[in-house]
Parts: structure tokens; C-alpha cells; sequence
């Protein structure tokens, strides 16, 4: 038992003394949720989404009478995008603040360390942004959830989209050279290649390459239809101004992961955004009255629009809520128990987490961006994108 | 691929893409050699001043002032913040037993600052100013774009300006005698104290001019400082220690071996190739290609 | 020899005691009201202190500034952290994290003791962005993401044994590895050996005609800072029980340097006290805003400008003030007569 809840048991204490029994004194205090997310460094914009969802959801849960009756408060960390930072930031939520429920983590490397910390504290942690496989796969954890759509479920509604509009399509693959970007475009490619697409090169540049023009030319001489992508951020920003600027846009169609185009970089892109699809869990466009009055209440609090992080960030905290009320307590065990298969709804769509890898089934779409707007061109069904559960732990 | 194909479509637009990459490096590398080469401090928050003066054109363009006016607005504008720091950070540690590593270390911590302040003002996200010359060339079946081409011959015209000012004018030569002999330039007459902090600023102006430049092409982030400072130091250094020919000579050279050594190996590794060159020279010639800035 | 040096040795020492004394307290009060996170911050603030420590060795005591002494850090972590997850035990992953790590100094140091000054700066932080690189692109190293599932391992101290999950009692162990550390640095500084190293720092070109190699002088110093940095690595992924490239990155590498500026360059104690300052004070600042890097711009800017010995370079006279008079009856000449070396010159 740590320090913290030996104090909030000595208040119980002091509250069963004073009122008639310690439950009441549960029932109002405050349930707190942590957040380790990157609030400084190159992630910003991602933790900046983040940040604005959850504390959208908690204001509209505390509006309408809390989590079981109480209260929700968020407690914010920055991590700095860097695993060491978070794990110890997230270990301070744990211990000092008491949190129930963690979430906010941006790179993968941070989403797995926090995870195996959140087992060995034996809490709950869920992430709403980290699309690694690898998290609900090989290395899943029983501790830890992800609500948003990973990698597979991406790349297949991309894939089989791709091939209605382009059967057999001639593909370049230009990935960043690092672990995401590798197994990205590989998810992609096998996917793409199941349903008929053709691989004509592919390469792999530096994380944060300055300029992508010295690849252009094997781009040029590979003739190809269409361009893959996972590079993400300001990388998304070179690439697509300088394909632009060299004219190659008119002649290719790019697609990419999710990641690549969001409302972090699309003004900066402008116009060189433009025609650019991917397979995503979310888009403002999605023509539903839940969705419209979460955009709408987005826009009035930030002015900006909500985009996949800030919309499956906003999720999450609907799914613990329901949890805690379905278990009746925050209890670790309960909760996961309450969390394993629950079904609730969110912005975009119903959600449902599989019991057997903690990973989020939800309709996925594919969007193509259309003066600046993420156009929704196709939709497939949850048990179509999910993918095999390949989590052997629980 | 046929051997026409690769030579049109892959050898020679590498080539020239590299020529446009070098001309950034250039650049970025500019003011940073002229600081080294003159006054022996190793400006870490070099990268930072060129981010200021990307934002500064971006936060500028949106005021509707033109670009052209800005490339002169822009880093006339950052004299007297060059100027200020030199006066409040670099002097009172100028005369430390080890100005490098002491310069390096209050330039780094500047550095931190700045990069952080960036953030606070203009916030997290990545911005664009609209490219200035739009549209693209084709030259020998080579497609370029228009203001890339520009850049190359601003780039020339830039390099050849601050050699003649350094080589060739009455202020260059007192530049130049005091980063040789401080004592003998200010029993000369040439004001020391005015000319140092004249020659940081000058520095700082250049990186802001690299900075309105390059922002529509490479666009305008917080952490953009860090993107060319390796690949800077590292020209600096292969160049010679504050040699201005030096840079342009080393920048075109190492960008071309990035780009053409990106055709056969994996891209991943141009970046070690690039520092196992600047590592061959600290250890084999470290005066650098030409030498020092007012030593040679 | 009982000189200045060895007098400001002493004053470090004094306070590395205070330290020490300090440490003790925390942990039994910590482990007193069942604390976990502070008693495991203040881990997490040794481990780094080791890695100052060796930027210190440098810095300090060879004129050298490294900026990527995170690079031998990272590495012992990755090693304690490839032989726990085989092996768990505490003596192997350390024997392997120091042979590996010096093995690595060895072959860094070949490099860059070729230069000196700025250069030495940027070569060191050259290898060290390519080295993190590499593993940042390394599949069996778990790349970008790192490795997670170091086991919770238990330390056998002869007849006692320690879990590294135990916050008080893996801090004690942490303790007494970076003191240790610590002690025998000292010691290696009070030498001989460490006095041709002052001299090269006061004036490298007379060291030659005084028959001394001035580059086997530096070899052994960067060895010895490898060293310390690599087995103040291989205690993280123990008490983490993860390892990932950003303990290589640059960040690593400059959060020792501004903790080795702020606490007192060429003062070894220094190094701890800044790195245990920092840390807390990230861990505040972090708290209360996200603009933290302004603070710490700010704090280190004024260190080195108003205060180039750091807070204990500031206070350490007073100490040494203090303990000379009872020191004078011992060796009168000491403190008058003309000096090898003076003090101010072992600072920079």
C-alpha cells in the first residue's frame, strides 16, 4: 500500500467517524485520471490533441453528474516523448497523485514502458494515439488498452479500398527509417499486395530528413501510380510540398498511414495536401449527431478542429467511465474485467474492446483530404479491419 | 531501368538536387564560420537564429509585407538581437581560460531557451509560408522547381557579397586584423569591442537570412534549429575553421556525397558517412580544406 | 602530498559526506512512511549523478568537454539489460556493462583523443548521434521502441540480499555503487597520474618536457569516465526494467553537462549535487509547467556566466578555509609556499 492511499484510507477513517459510514466519503471524492503525454518537444501537437480531448470529455462528464456520482480530474505530466521521462512521470501519478487510470502516451516506446510499470503497480493504463502492432500483439500487457485503431486496421481498409479504385496499382513505398515506419509500410504492403497491387521500390529515408528530392528520381524512374507513405509531422510537410514543387503530384496519387496527414501539419502543407487518402478511425467529417455535436463543442473550447488523437483521446475516458460504472468500483481487477468486451459509443462510431488483446474493434473509414477537409470516400466494418488476435499473454 | 533512364530520371537531377540542398547548407553554414573564424566562439544557438528568422519572415508575411522586403527586413531586425547577445552573454565569458567550451556552453543554454520561447509564441505546430515563385523548370528533361533555382543564384550572390565585404573593403580588413591580433588591431585604432559585437550580429543576420530563405522549402517548426546544426558544423569544420570559401567548398561536396551515396546504400547511413568525414579531418587535417578565417 | 588540491579534495569529500549523511536520512524517512516514488526519483537522480560524474572527469580534470558521454551510459544500460533479461544477476550485469563500455572508450577514445578543445566536443557528440542511431535502428535492440521485461532482479550482497524492487533498499545499493564511484575517481585524481592530468589541463604544451604523455594521460582519464558512466548505465534498466535509445540521445548527454555546470565544474561532489538538483527540479518544474526548458536555459546561462564553479565550487572554499588552519600545524609549507600548480588554475 502506498503513502497516498494510506492517507486516503486515514480520511475515510476520519469521514467514518464523522458521518456514519467511509462509502459516502468514496463516493464524492474525486476519481483521478493521469496523463503522461508530450506537452514539449517534437510531439507537441500530438499531446496538445490529446490534452484537449480528455479535458472535453471530463467537462462534459462532471457536467452530467460525474463517474458513478463522482467527480473526474484530469492530472497532467509532460514526458517529452521520452520513454525514461514518462515512465518516471507516470510512476509520480501512480504513487504521489493515487491515479486510477493512466493514459496520454504518444510513441510506442513510451506506451510499452508505461505499460509494464502500470502491471508491476497493478493499475490500468490505456493509449489513444501509439499504432504500433506490437502493443495488442507480441508484446501486449493485461494492463494496458488501446482505443484507437493500430497499424493492421489502418493498412487493410486502405488496401482493399485502393483496390476498387486502382486494381492492380503500381506502388512506391517511401517510409522513414525506423522501426514504425519499417513495419507501417510492411503492414501496408502485404496488405496491398493480398488484393493485387504491384511493388514497384521502395526506400527508406532518415527520420527527419530535410529533403526528399535526392529520392525523386527513383520515384520518376519507377513510374508508379501510386505513393505509399508513413512518414508523420513535419516530415509529412517536406515530402508532400517538395513532390509537389517537382510536379510529381499530378502524375501519382499518394495514400499513407494515418499519422501522416493530420490537422498538425495540414495548414502547412496546404494545397500539396490535397488528394492525399488513408485508412483512419476518425475524421470530422463523420456525418453522425454524436459526431457533430463533439466537433462543434471541440471547435467553441479550442478553435481547432479535433482530429484522430484529440477524437479517440476523448473516447477513452466514455470507456473507463462505463467500465467503473459496470464494475461499481476502480478497482484494477474489476475494471479490466468491466473493460474486456465493452461496447460504448463515441464520436466516431461504436467501439468495442477485444477481450483477448485489449485492442479497440471500430468501423474504420478511408479519407481523402478535399480543400483541406478529410472527405470520408469509404468505410469498413469493424470485423473487417480488426485482424486476427495475436496477443498469446492473457 | 535502361542506363539513358538512370542517367536522366536518377544520376543528373540528383546531382542538381544536391546543388540545391548544398546551397541551403551554404547558407545555414555561413554565419556560423564567420562567428567561428573571427572570434573563436562556437555559436550553439546558431540553428535558433535561423529559426527566429523564419518565424520572423512567417509572423512578417502574414503582416502582408512582401517577401522580397523581407529578405532585407528580416536580418536587419536580428542585428541588434545579435548584437544584444553578444554583449550579454558572449562578453562577459570572451575572456574565460577556455572560451569554446565556455562559449558553447552559454550559446547552448540560449539555445534551449530560444527553442522553448518559439514554442510559446508561435506554438507547436508546423507552418508554411507560401512559396514566393511558384511553378518549376525543366532544363535538359531535368524538372527543378523555380525558386529552387532562385535559391542557387541568391546563394551565389550571397556568398560572393560577404566574401567581398570580409576580403575586400576597409571593414572586412578590420574584421580580419582583429581576429588576428586583437592588441595590435586596437593599438591601430580599429575599435575592437564595436567590431566583435559587429561580427556576431553579422553572423546572426546571416542565419536569419538563411532563415527567410529556406522556410518555404524545408517549413517552420520549433525544433527547426536542430535540423542543419550537425550538418553545419560539420561543413564548418571540413571547410576550415571560418573560411568562407571553405564552407561553400565543403557544403556542395558533402551534399553531393549524401545524395549520391543515397543512390547505392541506404540513406540511413549518409548521416555517419557525413560525420566519418568530418572525424577523417579532425584527425588528419584539422586546419580544415582552407584553412582559417585571418590566418591563412 | 598534502597540497591545495589534496585540501580541496578533502573539502569534496566533506561535503560527499554530507551527502551521504543526507541520503541515509531520506531513505529511512522514506522508507519509514512507505514513500516509493521519491525514494525511486532520487534513484533515478544517483544513476544520472554517475553519468556527471564522468563528464566531470572529463571536463574537470582533462579540460575535455564530452557532449555525448550518454553514449557509455547507454551502452552499460543496454548490456545490464541484454544480460539480466538472460541472467538476472546484479554482479554479471555490471562486470558486463564495465567491460562493454570500456571496450567502447577504448575504441571512442582512440577517436577522439586524436583532437582537442571544441573539436573533442563535437566528435564526441558525433558518435554518440550515430551510435544511438544505430540502435535506434536496430531490430534485435527493440529499435525505437526499446526493450521492456527486465526482471525485478534481486542483489546479493554476501549474505544479504537486496530486491532492486525494494525503493529504500535498491537506493542504498545505487548509493553506495555511484559513492563508490565517486570515491575511487577521487582517488585516481589524487594520484600521480591525476596530477599530470591537472597539469595538462593548466598547460598542456609543458607537460611533454616534463616527461609525461600527455595522450595516455587523457586515454586512461576517457577510459576512466567511460567506465563510470557505463556502470552508472547498467543500474537503470534495474530500476526502470526498461532500456531505450533515448538514454543515448543528446538530451542525456546535456542534462549531465548543465548538472556538472550548475554544480561545480572540476569538483566531482559537484556533479552529484547538480544532477540530484536537476533532476528534482524537472521533476517540479516539469509538474507545474510545460515550458520547463526556459527555467533550466535560464538557471544554466547564469551559471555559467555568474557562477563558472558552480554552487559548489562557490561554497567549497569556505569548506577548505575551514579544515586549512587544523591542517597547518600538519604541513606548514603547504599553504605559503610556492605552488607545482595553483588551485585556480585545476579550474576553469
Amino acid at each position: 500500500m502506498t503513502r497516498m492511499s494510506l492517507k486516503a484510507a486515514l480520511l475515510g477513517t476520519l469521514a467514518a467517524t464523522a458521518l456514519t459510514g467511509g462509502a459516502l466519503a468514496q463516493q464524492s471524492a474525486p476519481i483521478k485520471v493521469g496523463v503522461v503525454t508530450p506537452l514539449s518537444g517534437t510531439y507537441t501537437p500530438i499531446g496538445q490533441q490529446v490534452r484537449w480531448g480528455l479535458e472535453l470529455a471530463a467537462k462534459e462528464i462532471n457536467a452530467a453528474g460525474g463517474i458513478a456520482g463522482r467527480p473526474v480530474t484530469l492530472v497532467f505530466e509532460d514526458e517529452e516523448a521520452n520513454p525514461s521521462v514518462a515512465v518516471q512521470k507516470a510512476e509520480k501519478l501512480f504513487q504521489v497523485e493515487n491515479v486510477d487510470f493512466l493514459t496520454g502516451t504518444v510513441n510506442s516506446g513510451s506506451t510499452l514502458a508505461v505499460a509494464q510499470l502500470a502491471e508491476r503497480n497493478k493499475k490500468l493504463a490505456a493509449t489513444t494515439v501509439s499504432f504500433a502492432d506490437s502493443i495488442t500483439t507480441d508484446k501486449c500487457s493485461p494492463n494496458m488498452f488501446r482505443v484507437n485503431a493500430r497499424a493492421g486496421q489502418q493498412s487493410s481498409a486502405l488496401a482493399a479500398w485502393l483496390a476498387k479504385e486502382k486494381p492492380q496499382a503500381k506502388v512506391f513505398y517511401l517510409g522513414p527509417d525506423y522501426e514504425m515506419g519499417r513495419s507501417t509500410v510492411a503492414a501496408f504492403k502485404a496488405n496491398a499486395e493480398k488484393v493485387g497491387a504491384q511493388t514497384t521500390g521502395e526506400v527508406f529515408a532518415p527520420l527527419d530528413s530535410k529533403d526528399y528530392t535526392q529520392y525523386f528520381g527513383q520515384i520518376r524512374a519507377a513510374r508508379p501510380q501510386v505513393i505509399y507513405t508513413s512518414v508523420a509531422g513535419n516530415d509529412t510537410v517536406r515530402l508532400l510540398t517538395q513532390l509537389q514543387d517537382f510536379g510529381l503530384l499530378g502524375t501519382v496519387s499518394v495514400v499513407g498511414a494515418s499519422g501522416t496527414v493530420t490537422s498538425q501539419n495540414i495548414s502547412a502543407i496546404g494545397g500539396a495536401a490535397e488528394g492525399f487518402a488513408t485508412g483512419v478511425g476518425y475524421s470530422p467529417q463523420i456525418d453522425s449527431p454524436e459526431n457533430k455535436t463533439f466537433v462543434a463543442a471541440f471547435r467553441d473550447a479550442y478553435k481547432a478542429d479535433p482530429d484522430l488523437y484529440g477524437a479517440d483521446s476523448y473516447g477513452v475516458l466514455f470507456a473507463y467511465k462505463a467500465a467503473v460504472e459496470k464494475a461499481g468500483s476502480t478497482d484494477t481487477d474489476k475494471v479490466r474485467t468491466a473493460l474486456e468486451g465493452l461496447t460504448w459509443k463515441t464520436p466516431q462510431g461504436e467501439k468495442t474492446i477485444r477481450a483477448g488483446d485489449h485492442q479497440a474493434m471500430q468501423p474504420m473509414y478511408v479519407v481523402r483530404i478535399n480543400k483541406g477537409k478529410f472527405d470520408i470516400i469509404d468505410k469498413v466494418s469493424a470485423d473487417a479491419a480488426i485482424g486476427p488476435d495475436a496477443c498469446t499473454r492473457f | 531501368m535502361t542506363a539513358l533512364d538512370y542517367l536522366q530520371f536518377v544520376l543528373a537531377p540528383q546531382v542538381v538536387n544536391g546543388l540545391a540542398l548544398g546551397v541551403a547548407v551554404v547558407l545555414v553554414a555561413l554565419g556560423l564560420t564567420i562567428i567561428f573564424g573571427l572570434l573563436d566562439v562556437i555559436n550553439m544557438s546558431h540553428g535558433e537564429f535561423y529559426a527566429v528568422g523564419a518565424y520572423g519572415a512567417l509572423a512578417l508575411g502574414a503582416a502582408h509585407i512582401n517577401f522580397w522586403f523581407l529578405l532585407v527586413l528580416v536580418p536587419v531586425l536580428m542585428l541588434p538581437l545579435g548584437m544584444l547577445t553578444e554583449r550579454l552573454l558572449i562578453r562577459p565569458v570572451f575572456h574565460s581560460r577556455d572560451r569554446h567550451v565556455t562559449t558553447l556552453l552559454v550559446t547552448f543554454g540560449l539555445a534551449l531557451i530560444a527553442e522553448d520561447l518559439l514554442k510559446l509564441v508561435f506554438g507547436p505546430n508546423t507552418q508554411r509560408p507560401a512559396t514566393p515563385i511558384p511553378g518549376a523548370s525543366e532544363i535538359f528533361g531535368i524538372i527543378l522547381p523555380n525558386y529552387r533555382l532562385f535559391l542557387i543564384g541568391i546563394g551565389a550572390a550571397i556568398v560572393a557579397g560577404v566574401a567581398f565585404v570580409v576580403y575586400r573593403t576597409r571593414l572586412g580588413a578590420m574584421v580580419r586584423a582583429a581576429a588576428y591580433d586583437r592588441h595590435m588591431a586596437a593599438s591601430l585604432g580599429v575599435p575592437v569591442s564595436l567590431v566583435y559585437s559587429g561580427t556576431f550580429a553579422f553572423g546572426v543576420g546571416l542565419a536569419g537570412l538563411a532563415g527567410v530563405l529556406l522556410a518555404p522549402v524545408y517549413s517552420v517548426f520549433p525544433t527547426m534549429g536542430r535540423d542543419f546544426i550537425l550538418l553545419a558544423f560539420t561543413v564548418v569544420i571540413v571547410g576550415g575553421m571560418g573560411s568562407i570559401w571553405g564552407a561553400v567548398v565543403a557544403g556542395l561536396l558533402l551534399t553531393q556525397v549524401q545524395a549520391l551515396a543515397s543512390l547505392v546504400i541506404s540513406p540511413v547511413w549518409t548521416d555517419p558517412i557525413v560525420f566519418g568525414t568530418m572525424v577523417a579531418f579532425l584527425v588528419f587535417r584539422p586546419q580544415g580544406l582552407f584553412g582559417k578565417l585571418g590566418h591563412a | 602530498m598534502h597540497d591545495r588540491l589534496t585540501l580541496s579534495m578533502r573539502a569534496s569529500h566533506v561535503l560527499a559526506l554530507l551527502l551521504v549523511a543526507g541520503a541515509l536520512g531520506a531513505a529511512a524517512i522514506g522508507a519509514a512512511l512507505g514513500d516509493t516514488f521519491y525514494l525511486r526519483l532520487a534513484t533515478e537522480a544517483l544513476i544520472f549523478a554517475g553519468l556527471a560524474l564522468s563528464v566531470d572527469l572529463l571536463l574537470g580534470y582533462s579540460g575535455a568537454l564530452s557532449l555525448g558521454q550518454a553514449l557509455y551510459f547507454g551502452i552499460g544500460a543496454y548490456t545490464s539489460a541484454l544480460v539480466l533479461m538472460k541472467v538476472p544477476s546484479f554482479w554479471l550485469a555490471m562486470a558486463a556493462a564495465g567491460g562493454a563500455s570500456l571496450l567502447a572508450a577504448l575504441i571512442g577514445g582512440l577517436i577522439a583523443n586524436r583532437v582537442r578543445g571544441v573539436y573533442f566536443a563535437l566528435i564526441t557528440f558525433g558518435m554518440a548521434q550515430v551510435c544511438a542511431k544505430v540502435v535506434y535502428n536496430t531490430r534485435e535492440l527493440g529499435a525505437s521502441d526499446g526493450m521492456i521485461g527486465i526482471p525485478v532482479i534481486d542483489i546479493g550482497l554476501g549474505p544479504f540480499s537486496v530486491s532492486a524492487g525494494s525503493p529504500a533498499g535498491f537506493f542504498l545499493v545505487v548509493l553506495g555503487v555511484i559513492m563508490l564511484l565517486y570515491a575511487a575517481s577521487a582517488y585516481l585524481l589524487d594520484t600521480p597520474f591525476g596530477r599530470v592530468l591537472t597539469a595538462i589541463k593548466a598547460n598542456e604544451k609543458r607537460v611533454p618536457f616534463l616527461g609525461y604523455s600527455v595522450w595516455r594521460a587523457r586515454m586512461v582519464c576517457y577510459l576512466a569516465a567511460g567506465l563510470v558512466a557505463g556502470l552508472s548505465g547498467a543500474l537503470y534498466p534495474m530500476l526502470r526494467g526498461f532500456v531505450s535509445p533515448e538514454l543515448m540521445f543528446f538530451m542525456t548527454s546535456g542534462n549531465a553537462v548543465i548538472s556538472v555546470i550548475l554544480g561545480g565544474v572540476g569538483t566531482l561532489v559537484g556533479a552529484l549535487y547538480g544532477s540530484i538538483f536537476l533532476v528534482v527540479m524537472k521533476s517540479v518544474v516539469g509538474s507545474w509547467t510545460e515550458h520547463h526548458l526556459i527555467v533550466i536555459g535560464l538557471l544554466f546561462m547564469a551559471a555559467v556566466v555568474f557562477l563558472p564553479r558552480g554552487v559548489i565550487g562557490f561554497i567549497r572554499p569556505g569548506i577548505e578555509r575551514l579544515m586549512a588552519p587544523r591542517r597547518a600545524t600538519e604541513a606548514p609549507a603547504s599553504s605559503d609556499a610556492p605552488l607545482p600548480l595553483k588551485a585556480e588554475e585545476a579550474k576553469p
